[in-house]
């Protein structure tokens, strides 16, 4: 069974960033801090819009942000 | 937990009270204990009290931000749920008194806003549950 699983390093990039608070980055990008965590914790997987809008916030592509992985189990 | 969550879980656990409270007053009508027509508003008072209390003791969420494109999405998920849980209801509730009662049976009138009412809690239910669901009963990472 194929599953698909998105990745991320929203985490490692807040920290990167002069330890970005989760309130910090979700004022930046215009969402609550549920989302942000729901989103880091891979539970939630954001649109597009949303997901170039935390690439931008650090300076990155949205590649560098976001890992697509298609596992095969 | 945010206003949705708080909302929802008022109103999962005023639902469970009230229908609790009604299933006991069936077996004991059932039972002939002797319990009058009107005690059977005391589980919908119950019920609807989730509402009220809502409405009363939730204020909006604090912060800039208080909904975005998750909660967005949740909530119409949530609806579906209700929706669906609605849909279920009316096909429940439209064969079961023909599998109790039989096909000669008659049923009174009264009973047609009864059914309504209940379509409406069950609604909230059904998307009160699918909110809780979905937000996660409890948020990890310190989420509140």
């Amino acid at each position: 069974m194929a599953q698909n699983e998105l990745k991320n390093q929203i985490r490692r990039l807040r920290f990167e960033n002069s330890e970005m608070t989760q309130e910090q980055l979700a004022d930046k990008v215009g969402v609550t801090r549920q989302t942000i965590i729901a989103i880091e914790a891979g539970k939630y997987a954001p649109s597009l819009p949303l997901a170039f809008k935390i690439a931008r916030t650090f300076n990155v592509s949205v590649e560098q942000v976001f890992q697509y992985e298609n596992a095969q189990t | 937990m945010n206003r949705a969550q708080k909302i929802s879980l008022t109103m999962v656990i005023t639902f469970s009270l009230g229908l609790f409270l009604g299933i006991i007053l069936i077996v004991m009508r059932c039972f002939d204990v002797g319990v009058p027509k009107i005690a059977f508003l005391f589980p919908v008072f119950i019920a609807g009290s989730g509402g009220i209390i809502s409405i009363t003791c939730f204020k909006k969420d604090k912060g800039t931000i208080t909904f975005d494109e998750r909660d967005k999405l949740i909530e119409k998920n949530a609806n579906l749920a209700g929706f669906g849980a609605v849909y279920l209801y009316v096909i429940l509730m439209s064969f079961l008194p023909i599998g109790i009662l039989g096909e000669e049976a008659s049923i009174p009138v009264t009973w047609c806003p009864v059914l309504l009412i209940g379509a409406g809690f069950c609604q909230a239910f059904a998307q009160s549950i699918a909110i809780l669901i979905q937000y996660g009963w409890r948020d990890k990472n310190g989420a509140k």
